[in-house]
Parts: C-alpha cells; sequence; structure tokens
C-alpha cells in the first residue's frame, strides 16, 4: 500500500498556491511527517490525502489507484484533528464507535474493538463521559482512537500535539511512537515542531512555500540538510549560518576565520551550535570573538556572540562556563568534519 | 483492515455540489413569493387597476400614479412626513431611554436574568394586543389610565386621548416607546456584557475619569451595536401598522394616519389597487433602503471581526 | 456613597417594571372582571373575580377555532421555515461561493419588506391560486419572512460548530449531507430549538399578513381581535379575555427562549 502525490497543485480561492507542484511518494507502515513552518503547505497536503480538499491539478493515489476525486469515507483513511473535534453530544465510547456505526459493524464487535482501542490508549475508564468532562490529553487520546478503531489503513494526524501543554505533549509523542510500532499502520504526521518530527518519524518531509525541500530519514535531514533552509529549521538553537568569502583555503566572515577544502569564492558555511568547541587560544585555526550572551540551559550553556558581519553566532556545550562571563572573549574552533557548505547562491548544500 | 471500495456515482453524489440542493428550496420559495410580488407590485403601481371601478381594469399608464402621488397627494405627504416623525421621536426616546435603562442594570444590577425576562413581556406581546391593551387603558370613560392622568391633571376631565386631534400621536409615540424601549435595553444590554475589560482598566490607569471613559471608550466601543439597534427600530418602526390599526384607525381624520395605514386605505378601503400599489413601493423603498444601510453596518462589523481572527 | 446611587438606581427600575407590566396586568385583571367593576369609572383594582367571560368568547362567540388556527398557523409556519431555512443557513455557514454576501442580504430583505407592500400582490397572487381564505395562504406568508429569521440566526449556530466536526464526521464514514443531518444538526439542536420558538412567537402575533389574507375562514386569533371591537357598547371583559389568551402562551416561550433572544432579535449580529 503506498501513497503518492504526483504533481500536485492545490490554488485556493482567493489565489494563494498552497502547494506547488508536490511530488511525494511512501510506503505502508511508515510514519511520515509532513514539516514546515506556517504556510508551507504541510496542512493542505494532510487534507488533500483526507479527501477534505481537491486538488487544482495533479493527482493522488493510494495503492496504485487514483482517488484524487473519491470522498473522504471511501478511501479508508482515519483522521486526528488539531482541536480533536470530538462530538460533544456524544459519550466518549459513542464517539469512538461512531465510525462503526456508520459502517453497521455489528454491536458486540462494536464493543469489542472500543474497549480494544481504549485499552490500548488508556482512556478505558473514561468511555461513559462526555467530551467536556476530558482535560486535553484524553480527549487526545480519544480522538486517536476514533481514528484507530476501525482500522483504516492510513492515519493522518494534523498537528495533534499543539493544543496540549510541553509535558504531556512529550508523553503523547512517546505514546504515538508506542503505537505506531505495535499496530504497523501508516501514519501521516502534520507538524511544524522540528523535535516531533525528529523523534517520531521514519521519513521526515520538509516543506516550504508549498514544494517539498527534501523527504528523508531524520538523521539525514539533521546530518545533510538539502539547503540552507533545512539546515536552519532543524536542530535548536538552529544551525549557524555564516555567509562569507574562502581565500587560498581560509572562510573568513568578520571575526571568523577558520581553514576549510574548498576552492576561493563565496560560500555560505553551516555548523551546529553544539559542534562548535571551546579550545585554547594557541590551537592551529582557532578564533577569538567576544561572548555576548551567556544563557544557561542546563546541564547545557550557550553562549551567543556576535560577529562583526552582523550575524550571531550560538555555541552550545556541555563544558564547564562558570567562568566564562558575557563580554569576554573566547576562542572557537570549528571542527572540518562538522562543517556544512551551501552556495551562497540558492542555499543549497554543496559538498 | 478496510480498503478503499469504490464509491458509486449516487454515492459520489452526496459529496459533490450538495449545497445547491439545500439552499434552493429556501431561495425559490424567497423568489415566488416575496420577490415575485415585489415585481407584480411594481407593475401593478404603472397600471390603473381598481376594483372600485370598472372601467379601470388595469391598463397600462406608466409613472402616472408616481407622478400623482408625488406632485399632487397631500395626504400622502402629510402621511410621509407623519411617519418619518413618528419614526425620528420614538426611536430616539426609546434610545435614549432604553440606554440609560441597559446601564443601569450593567452598573447595578448582579442577577439581571428575571428584570430583564420581565421588561421583555410588553415587546413580545402581539401589537395588536398592546393596541388592545391601551385602547382600553386610555377609553374616554371607564380607562384606567385616562382615571389616573385626570387625577394628576394632564387630562382635562371632559376629554379623552384618542378623541384630542393634538394628544394623538405623542400618546402612539409614548406607547411605542412603551413597547420597545425593552429592545434596545436589551440589545444594548448584550452589547455592554461583551465588552472587554481591559480598555477601561487602561483607561483608568491612565488617568481618565469615568466621563471620559464614556465617551472615549464606552461608545466607540458600543458603535457597532448602536448602529444596529437604531437602524433594526427604525425599520420596523417605519413600517408600524397593527398597534395603531386597533387605537386609531389613523383618525381622529388622518391626524394618526401613518404611510401604512394609508396604504391599507388606498388599497383596502377605496380598493384603488394600481395607485395603491405606488404607495406601497414607496414604503418599499424607504425600507429598503434603510435596510441596506443596517446590512452594511452589519455586514462592516463582521469584516471587522473576521480581520482580526 | 455609591450604596445611594445602587439604592436609586433600583428605585428608577422598579418604577421601570411597574410601567412596563402595569398595562398587561390590567388586562388580566379585567378579563376576571364583572361588566360592573369594568365600566366604573374609578378604577377597580379589588374585586370579585367572574370568569364568565372566558366561555362567553370562546365557546358562545366561537373564538375557540381561532386559537386553533393560530397554533397550525404558527406550527406549520415554524415547521416548513426550519426545514428549508436550516440547510440554506448551513451552507452559508460553510461554504463559500461567488455572490454569497448578495444572496445572503437578499434573505434579509425579506424580513425586513413592509408586510403592507407585499401583502396585496400576494393576496391577488391567492386570490389566482384560489387559496385566499385558507389556512394555507398564511402559513406561505408567515414561512417568507420567517425563513429570514431562521437563515441568519442558524447561520450563527452552525458557524458555532467547528468545521472540523463536519470533517471528522466525513472522514468517519459520512458523506457531507450525511454529516449535516446526522452530526451537525443533533449538534445545534438548542439553537434550532430557539430558532423554532422566536419563529412561533413571530407567527403567532404577526397580524397584517393574516388579516389581509383570510377574512373569515381560518383566521387566527390576531385577526379575531378587531372585530370585537364596536364603536359603542364594546365587550371589555370579553376582549381581554382573547388578549389574554393571544398573549399568555407567548409569555411562557419568552421566558424559555430568554437566553437566545437577543441573537434572534438581532439577526445573529448580536450573541448575547
Amino acid at each position: 500500500m503506498a501513497v503518492s502525490f504526483k504533481q500536485v497543485t492545490k490554488r485556493f480561492a482567493d489565489g494563494t498556491v498552497a502547494l506547488d507542484h508536490l511530488d511525494l511518494d511512501f510506503e505502508l507502515g511508515e510514519f511520515v511527517v509532513l514539516l514546515g513552518p506556517s504556510g508551507s503547505g504541510k496542512t493542505t497536503a494532510c487534507r488533500l490525502l483526507a479527501g477534505l480538499e481537491q486538488p487544482s491539478s495533479g493527482r493522488i493515489e493510494i495503492d496504485g489507484k487514483d482517488v484524487t476525486n473519491v470522498p473522504p469515507r471511501f478511501r479508508g483513511i482515519g483522521m486526528v484533528f488539531q482541536n480533536y473535534a470530538l462530538y460533544s453530544h456524544k459519550s466518549v465510547f459513542e464517539n469512538i464507535a461512531y465510525p462503526l456505526r456508520i459502517r453497521k459493524v455489528p454491536a458486540a464487535d462494536i464493543e469489542r474493538s472500543v474497549r480494544d482501542v481504549a485499552d490500548l490508549l488508556r482512556i478505558g475508564d473514561y468511555l461513559k463521559r462526555k467530551p467536556a468532562q476530558l482535560s486535553g490529553g484524553q480527549a487526545q487520546r480519544v480522538a486517536v482512537a476514533r481514528a484507530l478503531v476501525w482500522e483504516p489503513a492510513i492515519c493522518l494526524m494534523d498537528e495533534p500535539l499543539s493544543n496540549l501543554d510541553a509535558l504531556l505533549r512529550l508523553h503523547m509523542r512517546t505514546e504515538l511512537n508506542r503505537l505506531h510500532r505495535k499496530l504497523d499502520k501508516t501514519f501521516v504526521f502534520v507538524t511544524h515542531d522540528q523535535e516531533e518530527a525528529m523523534t517520531l518519524a521514519t521519513r521526515i518531509a520538509v516543506l516550504k512555500d508549498g514544494r517539498l525541500v527534501q523527504f528523508d530519514e531524520p538523521k539525514t535531514i539533521y546530518r545533510k540538510p538539502a539547503n540552507r533552509f533545512v539546515a536552519e529549521f532543524m536542530g535548536r538553537p538552529a544551525m549557524n549560518t555564516i555567509d562569507g568569502m574562502v581565500e587560498g583555503g581560509v572562510f573568513r566572515a568578520g571575526a571568523v576565520a577558520c581553514p576549510v577544502d574548498r576552492s576561493d569564492g563565496p560560500v555560505t558555511l553551516g555548523i551546529r551550535p553544539e559542534q562548535i568547541e571551546l579550545a585554547a587560544a594557541s590551537t592551529p585555526g582557532a578564533m577569538t570573538l567576544t561572548v555576548d550572551v551567556k544563557e544557561a540551559v542546563e546541564p547545557d550553556t550557550l553562549l551567543i556572540f556576535q560577529n562583526s558581519g552582523g550575524n550571531a553566532i550560538t555555541l552550545r556545550t556541555q563544558a564547564n562556563c562558570d567562568a566564562i562571563e558575557a563580554g569576554q572573549p573566547v576562542s572557537l574552533a570549528f571542527p572540518k568534519s562538522a562543517l556544512h557548505y551551501f552556495d551562497a547562491r540558492t542555499g543549497q548544500r554543496v559538498e | 483492515m478496510t480498503t478503499t471500495a469504490q464509491p458509486s456515482r449516487g454515492q459520489i453524489l452526496l459529496d459533490r455540489g450538495a449545497s445547491l440542493p439545500l439552499i434552493l428550496p429556501a431561495t425559490l420559495l424567497v423568489l415566488v413569493f416575496l420577490v415575485g410580488p415585489f415585481y407584480y407590485m411594481a407593475y401593478t403601481a404603472m397600471t390603473d387597476l381598481s376594483f372600485a371601478n370598472p372601467d379601470q381594469n388595469g391598463a397600462f399608464i406608466g409613472f402616472d400614479n408616481f407622478r400623482k402621488l408625488v406632485r399632487e397627494d397631500t395626504i400622502f405627504w402629510g402621511s410621509f412626513w407623519r411617519t418619518i416623525r413618528f419614526v425620528a421621536i420614538a426611536v430616539s426616546i426609546e434610545f435614549v431611554i432604553g440606554f440609560a435603562l441597559a446601564w443601569l442594570i450593567w452598573r447595578y444590577v448582579e442577577r439581571q436574568r428575571l428584570l430583564t425576562t420581565l421588561l421583555l413581556v410588553p415587546m413580545m406581546l402581539a401589537p395588536v394586543a398592546v393596541g388592545l391593551i391601551w385602547r382600553l387603558l386610555l377609553q374616554g370613560d371607564f380607562g384606567m389610565a385616562t382615571h389616573y392622568l385626570r387625577a394628576v391633571g394632564l387630562l382635562s376631565q371632559s376629554s379623552a386621548v384618542f378623541s384630542t386631534p393634538s394628544l394623538v400621536m405623542p400618546t402612539i409615540i409614548a406607547i411605542d416607546v412603551w413597547q420597545w424601549t425593552p429592545f434596545v435595553t436589551l440589545i444594548i444590554l448584550a452589547g455592554l456584557m461583551s465588552m472587554p475589560r481591559s480598555p477601561f482598566e487602561a483607561a483608568t490607569m491612565d488617568g481618565a475619569g469615568p466621563w471620559r471613559q464614556f465617551f472615549d471608550i464606552m461608545l466607540p466601543l458600543l458603535r457597532p451595536i448602536i448602529a444596529l439597534v437604531l437602524l433594526l427600530r427604525g425599520i420596523d418602526a417605519f413600517k408600524e401598522f397593527d398597534k395603531v390599526f386597533i387605537m386609531t384607525g389613523g383618525g381622529p381624520g388622518t391626524v394618526s394616519e401613518l404611510l401604512s395605514i394609508y396604504a391599507y386605505r388606498v388599497n383596502f378601503k377605496t380598493w384603488n389597487l394600481g395607485y395603491g400599489a405606488a404607495v406601497s413601493f414607496m414604503v418599499y423603498l424607504v425600507v429598503l433602503i434603510l435596510c441596506s444601510v443596517f446590512y452594511k453596518a452589519v455586514y462592516w462589523k463582521s469584516a471587522d471581526q473576521r480581520a482580526q481572527a | 456613597m455609591s450604596k445611594s446611587w445602587k439604592i436609586l438606581a433600583f428605585g428608577i427600575l422598579a418604577c421601570v417594571l411597574v410601567i412596563a407590566l402595569t398595562p398587561y396586568v390590567w388586562i388580566l385583571l379585567t378579563s376576571f372582571k364583572g361588566r360592573l367593576d369594568i365600566l366604573s369609572p374609578q378604577p377597580t383594582w379589588f374585586f370579585t373575580p367572574t370568569f364568565a367571560n372566558y366561555p362567553a368568547v370562546f365557546i358562545d362567540k366561537e373564538y375557540l377555532p381561532l386559537v386553533f388556527n393560530s397554533l397550525i398557523i404558527a406550527c406549520g409556519s415554524t415547521a416548513l421555515s426550519i426545514m428549508i431555512g436550516a440547510p440554506a443557513a448551513y451552507v452559508f455557514a460553510r461554504t463559500d461561493f461567488a455572490g454569497k454576501e448578495d444572496l445572503f442580504f437578499f434573505f434579509l430583505t425579506t424580513r425586513m419588506a413592509p408586510p403592507i407592500s407585499i401583502a396585496v400582490p400576494l393576496f391577488l397572487f391567492f386570490t389566482t391560486l384560489g387559496l385566499t381564505d385558507t389556512i394555507y395562504a398564511v402559513v406561505i406568508a408567515h414561512t417568507t419572512f420567517n425563513l429570514s429569521l431562521v437563515v441568519w440566526m442558524m447561520r450563527g449556530f452552525f458557524a458555532e460548530i467547528p468545521k472540523e466536526i463536519d470533517e471528522a464526521a466525513m472522514m468517519d464514514g459520512r458523506s457531507k449531507l450525511g454529516a449535516f443531518v446526522r452530526v451537525i444538526v443533533p449538534l445545534a439542536a438548542p439553537g434550532l430549538a430557539a430558532t423554532a420558538v422566536l419563529c412561533f412567537i413571530m407567527s403567532w402575533n404577526e397580524f397584517l399578513y393574516a388579516f389581509i389574507l383570510v377574512a373569515f375562514e381560518g383566521r387566527p386569533l390576531t385577526v379575531g381581535i378587531p372585530g370585537l371591537i364596536t364603536p359603542h357598547g364594546t365587550l371589555w371583559g370579553q376582549v381581554a379575555a382573547v388578549a389574554v389568551v393571544a398573549t399568555l402562551p407567548i409569555i411562557v416561550f419568552t421566558f424559555l427562549v430568554q437566553k437566545h433572544l437577543v441573537r434572534g432579535l438581532t439577526f445573529g449580529a448580536v450573541k448575547g
């Protein structure tokens, strides 16, 4: 069971192009995360797959069948909404049972299926309540249960965790991971939170302005971002990207100067904050910058430097920084193996 | 495991184009029973149709009726200006009193439910019943209100309100105020209740006194609702018929003949339907203008809210 | 200081309440008065009540069928306008299409149309159809003006239900239409009930359309009222009895829908 978007474009009535010739294929059993900032088209892609919207052009196939014009109820897809969309006049049990009732499943089977999925999501004790009597986390679980109870082949989740508080979100993340391992279903998960994407996805599709920027495993996305946008979007704090020039094997930009294996010319240098090293002033290739702000994020410390070019450079370290104060000069080194290069003009990754 | 079933044509029809069959019956009903009559009225207004005179069997006479109405019909203009005065005075008084009451309730009453519900009684009564009630109260020989008005000297011993021409319109205005002030109170109160607190708190911190807060913050915040109340009341008052019809029937003479009563008289007393249609058309025209102003005001407000969302 | 202001405010409100309610209380009392008590030039607040007025007018003068006519007209036009208007309101709340706001305004004008302007052509129209002097004519006329009330009010109630509920129902296996009928309508039931009650009130209270369209057979209570008033010797006890019967159910209903009244009276523009 494969899902594929073929040259899918979605243009809304007001003229906004939400998706621009999207091509995306994935297989059964994957946990695909659609990741991007707001307005990137990730939610639109999800709703197109659900059948809640129709593409302006292009086709969507499920299992080789063209479903572009098939209404939602014939697609075999379950969905969890950001605001849960529970039926407030029905009990939790009836909310979960609803897809089965529509499909005229015998009452005994409904009872069993609902109990099973409720136990799986640990909401078995709340089945008699009304949605208004549930906490955010419980309502979320009911929504997931309703999407899964009739065993659709694909389960869509549109920013399902964004209405939960931070702790609960971490917890639900773990639960979803567990669920995916156990059920072996296709999950399509929309989020703007890169950390959620990294922890949940088997593959992440990064979208920007309605286009697919990169579609890869999380670690590849992190380690080999396809362009400057992905590099800056993934990781907290974001990757440092510094515009500068290479002259005689040395990259220079303001106070930054480090040896690189590149020919001369303009380039954007990228390095993740956690890969910048604190070095002794005597280390070859080390540079000295002044600490602008120091933030302790125990057990880590963030040191933010103001480069003369105007760009800030952030360093994240677990080393003891008690001695370092704002305004003090510090020596840094950029290890060659940690460097990413991006085309100064297009922002594309260059090896 | 559920697989993707192949839907039939009919099933797909339930999903696509579902809007049209939902909205069509309503549109048709209005077209047939409202827009149709409207155009028929416009057409009739250009004929000499009359049920009273067999010679006038509905020949097309162009704008003659309107010409006569505008240029020669002093009774029409009398009732037109009478109606305008009625609307302007009644709605103004209702607004001022209604606003003051709403403010009092908002400011001083914590449990408003029972009070507002009781206040609603006059406006929920059928206008015909209201007319009837006041006709009884103001009856010349044994009316309860007549008795007390005489007792406090507001009315001379021998006269009755509805037979004293100079008192008829003021009385009708007073009764309209009695019936509809609660409406203004209710809507303005809803507006006051939905006002955010923070601008008032900010103004207090900025050193604005109660009067400044009233004029600089409360009135601007309430502006859309005030516009709404004035327009709704204006439109309804302009159409006023039931109460006056029951209480005075337009008399004595024509001193209380409002536009809709005049239209009724031309149509159903003299059965001069062509001319009556022209009168009706003028009434409709004024209401339509008020109505589109109302819609602009409301629509402008909702557009505002959309921008905030 | 503020205490005495509060007392003053309550004093004013109490006076207002007395002025607002006394006329109605008077008609209520009058309906239980005998002839002499009514005609007494000195207002009589305390008297021996009689129940004779009610049977006199409803049985002897045969006003009872008018009550049923009023009921049938109000129920019929309410049911019709809800059945026709609620689906349209749903479309207005959910779908975007060219000219939507214009069509919506068009529905508003149906409410605002002065009855005196529309009643004449409608009267001629129903005469051609042979429907004048039947209950159907009034039911249809009342439906046209109640329809816009339904469309305007229900649009607001439907819009308050998140769009995702429709979508969830569709993902759960409903068609678009099925989602509306099986999920959205039950969810909007309280609003629907309030709207229905308001429609009932509007129709029950309406006079002019009914007065012009039916003179005898099928006339509702409001149309029966003017017939009781004669230049001389009006039987005010009986008039009062009719007025009470014509208004009491409405007052009860008002208490029921008080919460939604503001929205209804402003066509959904103010939530209240």
